[in-house]
């Protein structure tokens, strides 16, 4: 886990694309609010392979918003539990019941539904602010940080040199 | 854009799909092996064995080989077992944990088998202790005690009989009556003292006084004969009344000793009354066994699946309302030709093998979400050609779509030719019969209601029994060649009230009701003639000795006569006898003037 963060606090400090980091927050908040064994979660777990977004930040954000889901699960099931009882959608999910592959998508299951909808909804201004705040991490925190007794201290730890030997 | 892709990922991506590919395809097998032994004998309650696993891709699916389910009841037996299995899965939803069985074809299906090793688990299931051995021995203690006959020497003996209390009453009057007469009649004088005392009156009445001296003499005599005369009445009176008072009791003792053996009688019948009310219940008795066996059976199996039929919370807002529910969500059903419930056995085709030939049970949309299929699963036995039956059909419908659920059989049986059929009862059996059954079973709620009409024809019964039982219930059965049997069932399944009816019931009742009047009238004959002798043995010996009391009154009577003639006999003083016999003189002298007075006149004329 120790590298693992490490891992993340070396891709926020590097060069990478801030939107590489903020896609990989935004994909493992559905991942997260969602069962993870999900037909979507195999397609997120494709393109998180596929494009070039930063593995180690996707990995410790679903265990970070795992941690999160733990919370919000009850409130994403009765979601999507009045999204797939609403009579007006009724006619919608029905001829999405009659295709095997949105049952294999577990469409009709309120919690899938209801973490689904919360990751989508939540995925555009999640990714827009993650940007913002790496960047602002880059441009301000890091140089301050760096500045203070306690990263001084903190770069003469084992975590550090972890950090380091990922860095070079 | 070539900066966003990363193809190496797609290959890590691919290698991962293989990766899980190739892990289900080798842990598939153990996996589903593992499963089935260990839900299959939390189901069954006893161990459950898969010899073999193997996964199959065209179709995709499973074959097991060598499946045993023991007995719960039996760890030494299997319930069911048989040698292999396939099954064909649909694929996509598997991808959601779904189990859905599309064919089953299982074959060599046999119940009962022997096991080399014990079934039962670990964790001892729980025995039912049924009272029904007791209850059947105690209902058979019944019938045996009515229908069988003590001997007329076993009730005679077992009875406080009023014949011989009578009887010992008569003795005993007689004995204490015959000694008060015979103390009466010792003072009472017999033919001899009569004649001294006839020629000792004649002695003093009958001869000449011949002096004044001579008529007191005999004067003192005849009045001291007098007074005996009358000390004897006395005592002839006394025997007289004694005998009387012993007529008297004796005659009363009498009539109650006649008439007790028909007061004994009318006892006994009231007691030992013989009737056909215990048949009631004989074909309980008759096909109670049998017939609980195969229920038995059918609840068995029944309660084991039983609580998989119960629709899930799937579409249930109540369980909805549960905080797991809620935190983990749930599927919501639509309206499809092709639903998906956790678990669904679409189409199944199972070759059993039974000691009488072999049955083909066919089982559609076997599933524990009903709601969620919208169809009840629907199971059809078929014995076609069996050794002896011609046709058999158990249309089993479990519908669970709605609560309470809704379970039913339909059960028809054509010509079931029965042989040898233990009944259960005073080792007698059904030699053969050729039976006809319909039925019907419904379980709702819990509660089971049960109907079976079953007609028995060209039946036969035998019994090696010698009992009294076994003789008299063959002896009915034989006069019986047709009958019906209605059995119903009500109440819990788990515990129904079984009864049953038929007109076999009639017809053995009445069938026990001759052979019971018959045996009645054996029985009252020969305690009649019973009674009748020991009447005999009381009265018979007294006969002679009551015929002489009778006869000693007569003779009381001549006596009593006698003695009042006797005393009744006077003295003539001696004046009177001298004055009589003058004017006897003087009489005879006029008699003879006058016939001399007579005679002269005569000659005159």
């Amino acid at each position: 886990m120790l590298s693992m963060l490490a891992k993340l606090l070396k891709a926020l400090n590097s060069e990478s694309a801030p939107g590489q980091i903020a896609l990989a927050f935004s994909l493992a908040l559905i991942v997260a609010l969602t069962p993870m064994f999900s037909l979507h979660n195999a397609l997120i777990l494709l393109l998180v392979l596929i494009l070039r977004i930063n593995l180690s930040a996707f990995l410790v954000a679903v265990a970070a918003f795992s941690l999160l889901a733990w919370f919000t699960d009850p409130y994403a099931a009765r979601l999507g539990e009045s999204l797939l009882t609403n009579p007006g959608l009724q006619d919608t999910w029905t001829s999405l019941y009659q295709s095997d592959f949105w049952r294999i998508a577990a469409f009709n299951h309120s919690l899938v539904l209801g973490g689904l909808v919360i990751g989508l909804l939540a995925f555009v201004p999640l990714f827009m602010l993650s940007r913002v705040l790496i960047r602002l991490y880059r441009e301000r925190v890091l140089n301050w940080v760096s500045r203070l007794k306690v990263t001084q201290v903190l770069k003469a730890s084992k975590f550090y040199n972890l950090y380091k030997s990922f860095a070079e | 854009m070539k900066q966003w892709i990363r193809w190496s990922g797609l290959a890590a991506f691919i290698v991962i799909a293989v990766l899980l590919t190739v892990f289900f395809a080798f842990a598939a097998g153990p996996l589903v092996k593992w499963s089935l032994e260990s839900a299959g004998s939390e189901i069954a309650g006893a161990r459950v064995d898969v010899g073999d696993v193997s996964l199959t891709f065209s179709p995709f699916g499973f074959t097991l080989q060598q499946v045993t389910v023991a007995d719960a009841r039996k760890p030494m037996q299997n319930a069911l077992e048989f040698s292999s299995a396939t099954a064909a899965v649909d694929i996509a939803p598997l991808f959601l944990g779904k189990a859905i069985i599309r064919d089953l074809s299982v074959d060599g299906l046999q119940f009962g088998t022997a096991r080399q090793t014990s079934g039962a688990l670990e964790k001892k299931a729980k025995t039912d202790s049924t009272d029904s051995a007791a209850e059947e021995s105690s209902l058979q203690d019944k019938v045996l005690s009515v229908a069988e006959l003590p001997s007329a020497d076993e009730i005679l003996a077992r009875e406080n009989l009023q014949t011989e209390a009578a009887g010992a009453a008569f003795q005993q009057s007689y004995k204490t009556n015959r000694a008060a007469v015979d103390a009466a009649l010792e003072g009472v004088p017999d033919n001899d003292a009569l004649a001294a005392y006839q020629a000792e009156l004649q002695a003093l009445t009958g001869e000449k006084l011949t002096s004044v001296d001579d008529f007191k003499e005999r004067k003192a005599k005849l009045d001291a004969l007098k007074k005996r005369f009358a000390a004897d009445k006395a005592a002839v009176a006394a025997a007289k009344q004694a005998i009387a008072d012993a007529r008297t009791d004796i005659a009363a003792r009498l009539t109650d000793l006649r008439s007790a053996p028909a007061e004994d009688m009318a006892s006994i019948r009231s007691k030992y009354q013989l009737n056909a009310g215990g048949a009631a219940n004989v074909t309980a008795l008759l096909f109670g066994d049998q017939a609980g066996e195969w229920a038995r059976q059918a609840l068995y199996w029944y309660e084991k699946i039983q609580p998989y039929l119960s629709s899930s919370a799937d579409g249930d807002s109540a369980a909805l309302a549960s905080e797991e529910r809620l935190r983990d969500g749930r599927f919501v059903h639509f309206p499809s030709a092709d639903p998906w419930p956790e678990f669904l056995l679409r189409n199944a085709r199972i070759s059993a093998t039974l000691p009488g030939g072999k049955l083909l049970i066919t089982a559609q949309d076997i599933t524990h979400q009903q709601a969620v299929l919208g169809r009840p699963a629907h199971i059809l036995v078929n014995g076609s050609g069996l050794q002896q039956v011609e046709e058999l059909t158990a249309d089993i419908v479990l519908d669970h779509r709605s609560s309470p659920g809704n379970d039913s059989l339909t059960l028809t049986v054509k010509d079931w030719q029965v042989q040898d059929m233990n009944l259960g009862l005073a080792d007698t059996r059904m030699t053969s019969s050729l039976v006809q059954v319909q039925g019907l079973a419904v379980v709702s709620g819990g509660k089971l209601n049960a109907k079976a009409d079953a007609q028995f024809g060209a039946a036969a019964f035998a019994s090696k029994s010698k009992t009294t039982l076994a003789q008299e219930l063959v002896a009915a059965l034989a006069s019986i060649d047709r009958f019906d049997v209605n059995a119903s069932a009500g109440g819990d399944f788990r515990s129904p009230d079984v009864r049953f009816g038929s007109d076999l019931d009639r017809q053995l009742s009445a069938a026990f009701s001759r052979r019971l009047n018959q045996k009645q009238a054996e029985l009252e004959a020969r305690l009649q003639k019973q009674l009748q002798e020991k009447l005999q043995a009381y009265t018979g010996d007294y006969a002679d000795e009551l015929q002489q009391l009778n006869e000693l009154d007569g003779s009381l009577s001549d006596k009593a006569d006698a003695l009042q003639e006797m005393a009744s006999a006077k003295l003539e003083d001696y004046e009177t006898q001298q004055k009589r016999e003058a004017e006897e003189k003087a009489k005879a002298k006029e008699d003879a003037l006058k016939q001399k007075a007579k005679d002269k006149l005569k000659s005159l004329f």
